[in-house]
């Protein structure tokens, strides 16, 4: 046996069979037997960062002079404007701000306090939709906010959830379906031990008028 | 990671942001879990660790590696948001204390889970039955279906794969 054939050996099983410990191998045994090594990040959690990253650029104009900078190294790199502006649309579908982007969401009885609105842009694979909210309380544990677009046809497609526990972050969410098919916009509250599908607990509210084509 | 994802990723490219959150998501996910132990929490760190890394983008040096860069932003992030998460008013004096925290192991989850992610998906899932459900090979091949040589052999050829990657872990 090899010392590689030996050392596999002893990951797999604890012993190489020759009666010597080996400290660091079992350091990363216990971390192969740990459950936050396996654990997977919720699937909202990619679509949530390219909606944070699209909504960040299309509105915060504090961006854009490092993104500036950088834009220029590269058109200095490839040499002319036509390169300049072919890499800033494949990249991240700026929209700039405009009122026509920013929906009014109230509380319900549920939440009467709670108002806010909702702004929204195009990704390149859908919409971001960027909540502010005054007077949502934090999610109580074990439950959690989920945000939904929904049809005028009664089909809500869910657009990510957020609880109200950090303080840091703005809560961008992300629509794979077209808001102009999918304009109302709630907000409901969700236990973790129920399934996938709406509850009835809707606490904001708020509708798209008329939403520009992606 | 491919060089020219990485020199994408610097200058802000939508594709190359998701590429590197196929290869680094996990990762970033187990070691937020290791340190806030909290679904939703460590989806929130991971969120922001990825965030910050496009923000900072333009300091990174696609020369260097990635993983390094992106685990030094991801364990701040979880270490800012457990302390906030911790901080406990104890009186008008002291408003603060730190509950105790687990840093010993971050890395090691880090770079454990990487090397796991690169495993074909048949070795993965013996490696996963075997260390985290505790299942024996004679369970395993039960529970899959197939010959216990089969698992015998995806287990062998697993635990040399992830020897080889991380013997860096090892030496240290």
């Amino acid at each position: 046996m090899t010392t590689e054939d030996s050392r596999a050996q002893y990951l797999a099983t604890g012993s190489s069979g020759s009666g010597e410990s080996n400290e660091r191998l079992d350091l990363i045994r216990d971390v192969l037997g740990s459950g936050a090594t396996w654990a997977e990040p919720p699937p909202q959690v990619g679509d949530g960062i390219l909606a944070s990253l699209a909504s960040e650029a299309a509105t915060q104009p504090a961006m854009a002079e490092p993104t500036t900078g950088r834009w220029a190294l590269v058109l200095a790199g490839v040499g002319g404007l036509v390169a300049f502006a072919a890499l800033v649309l494949g990249t991240m579908s700026v929209m700039r701000p405009d009122q026509d982007n920013v929906v009014a969401m109230s509380g319900t009885e549920l939440e009467t306090k709670a108002s806010g609105e909702a702004e929204f842009g195009p990704t390149d694979a859908g919409w971001w939709v960027r909540l502010e909210v005054t007077g949502l309380p934090p999610a109580p544990e074990g439950s959690y906010y989920q945000g939904w677009v929904w049809s005028d046809d009664g089909e809500g497609v869910s657009i990510g959830t957020f609880h109200l526990r950090g303080d840091e972050m703005p809560i961008v969410l992300w629509s794979g379906v077209p808001l102009a098919e999918y304009p109302s916009i709630w907000v409901t509250l969700e236990s973790e031990a129920d399934g996938p599908e709406a509850s009835d607990q809707i606490v904001m509210t708020g509708r798209i008028p008329d939403v520009p084509e992606a | 990671m491919d060089r020219e994802v990485l020199e994408r990723f610097r200058l802000g490219d939508e594709a190359a942001v998701k590429a590197v959150y196929d290869r680094f998501g996990g990762p970033v996910f187990a070691l937020s879990m290791s340190i806030l132990g909290e679904h939703g929490l460590a989806a929130d760190a991971t969120q922001q660790t990825f965030i910050k890394a496009w923000r900072a983008a333009s300091t990174y040096d696609a020369d260097r590696s990635f993983g390094p860069w992106i685990y030094a932003i991801a364990r701040r992030t979880a270490i800012d948001l457990y302390r906030k998460r911790a901080r406990v008013v104890v009186s008008d004096e002291v408003d603060v204390v730190y509950l105790p925290i687990g840093l010993e192991t971050v890395w090691e989850v880090f770079e454990v889970r990487s090397a796991l992610d690169r495993l074909p998906d048949e070795e993965r899932e013996v490696v996963r039955m075997s260390h985290f459900d505790g299942l024996t090979h004679v369970e395993i091949a039960e529970r899959l279906d197939i010959p216990v040589g089969t698992v015998k052999s995806r287990s062998h050829r697993a635990h040399q794969r992830l020897m080889a990657m991380l013997k860096h872990v090892e030496e240290v």
